[in-house]
């Protein structure tokens, strides 16, 4: 039990890293990249395998972002289409015995959350220029102060949603294990299907909130 | 258990190295694909569409020739039940009349057959009566009484025997 939420670190140049974070990412990393690279393999008209699984998620994100974010939505595509696979595999991996989530860690989620909220900021301002400030100020001047909360609140929202899914999921599927004895596997298994769906839902939730912010940063 | 540090810088470079590699390796491909895919669906259904209003305007065409060449024959049909009606009535008329002629002759002939039999009768009746009267008078008479006999038999005779044959 003493081991849950105890990470190891390591120093590298003066900066501090978590370990299993870092390679529970390359690995997560290399599984999306293994499951892109055999869905594209080779490319037909009439999709067989992994091309079904990749074109279903392009497709379906490709119509959400037409939604929400319009005509400047396609050049957040490929960004998009891959904090989605990103975040499904990392979800499920720390499903596996012996594995973590790299989204267990918060500087993950948070990292990903301020890196949306950057990209809001910076390509709102790029494509609106002085409107998008001016509207920080709507409807007038005194509510910024509300507006900053707001501002504030989503990356810090976006990211303890993610995390704290994520690792309750982790925490129970051990507690479970802990407390219930090894003949007993119904509640574990139930737990385990339940955090399948969650990590799902957390994948998508994620992606569509960072869609709708990206969306009302550079809709027209 | 809750401690930001320089994961977390780690971690967007993480994921921007794979936002980079997944959107030359898959996101591209994947892309021009689904665009191929979408174009030629458009190509195909645009293209029904023209090949379906083709379809129907031939369709159109090809009903209109056949009412025209229904019509048409109709026409000939008609035009030539006409003709074969006027063809039969003059066949008809024609039999008829060949009938009629055929008739005329008959009769004719019958009634020259007739006049010729009546004449070479009346020669022979004649002779045999001339040969009965011969042998019956032959003693008694002379050749005076017989010749104004012959005579007056002939002349009863034409009055009472044409009476009878006609």
């Amino acid at each position: 039990m003493e081991h849950i939420g105890v990470r190891e670190t390591v120093n590298f140049m003066g900066l501090t890293f978590n370990v299993e974070t870092i390679c529970m990412t390359w690995l997560a990393m290399f599984i999306v990249i293994v499951v892109a690279g055999l869905a594209v393999r080779s490319l037909k008209v009439i999709p067989t395998g992994w091309q079904n699984f990749i074109e279903i998620v392009v497709v379906w994100l490709q119509g959400q972002i037409n939604n929400m974010m319009g005509r400047r939505g396609k050049m957040f595509e490929p960004f998009i289409v891959s904090l989605f696979l990103f975040l499904l595999t990392s979800n499920l991996l720390g499903l596996i015995p012996f594995m973590a989530s790299p989204t267990n860690d918060l500087n993950t989620t948070l990292g990903l959350a301020l890196l949306v909220v950057c990209m809001v900021h910076f390509f709102g301002l790029y494509f609106k220029g002085t409107h998008y400030i001016a509207h920080f100020f709507q409807p007038f001047a005194p509510f910024v102060v509300i507006n900053m909360i707001e501002e504030i609140a989503k990356p810090i929202t976006l990211a303890f949603r993610l995390f704290g899914n994520i690792l309750a999921g982790e925490i129970l599927i051990i507690v479970l294990l802990h407390l219930i004895p090894i003949w007993m596997p119904i509640p574990s298994v139930v737990w385990l299907a339940f955090s399948i769906f969650i990590s799902c839902v957390h994948a998508v939730i994620f992606t569509m909130l960072s869609m709708a912010y990206l969306g009302n940063a550079v809709k027209e | 258990m809750i401690e930001i540090n320089a994961t977390m810088i780690a971690q967007v470079l993480n994921f921007l190295i794979l936002a980079a590699i997944l959107r030359a390796l898959a996101y591209k491909p994947v892309a021009r694909l689904l665009q191929q895919r979408s174009d030629s669906i458009k190509n195909s259904i645009e293209k029904a569409e023209a090949d379906k209003k083709a379809a129907e305007k031939t369709l159109e065409q090809y009903k209109l020739q056949l009412a025209e060449a229904h019509k048409k024959a109709q026409d000939i049909v008609d035009k030539a039940e006409i003709t074969a009606r006027q063809e039969r009535e003059a066949l008809v008329a024609e039999t008829k009349r060949e009938i009629d002629k055929m008739k005329q002759t008959a009769q004719e002939e019958i009634q020259n057959e007739r006049n010729r039999a009546f004449e070479q009768m009346k020669s022979e009746i004649v002779t045999l009566s001339l040969a009965a009267a011969e042998k019956i008078v032959a003693k008694n008479l002379g050749t005076k009484e017989n010749d104004k006999l012959v005579s007056d038999f002939i002349a009863n005779l034409d009055k009472d025997m044409l009476e009878d044959v006609k």
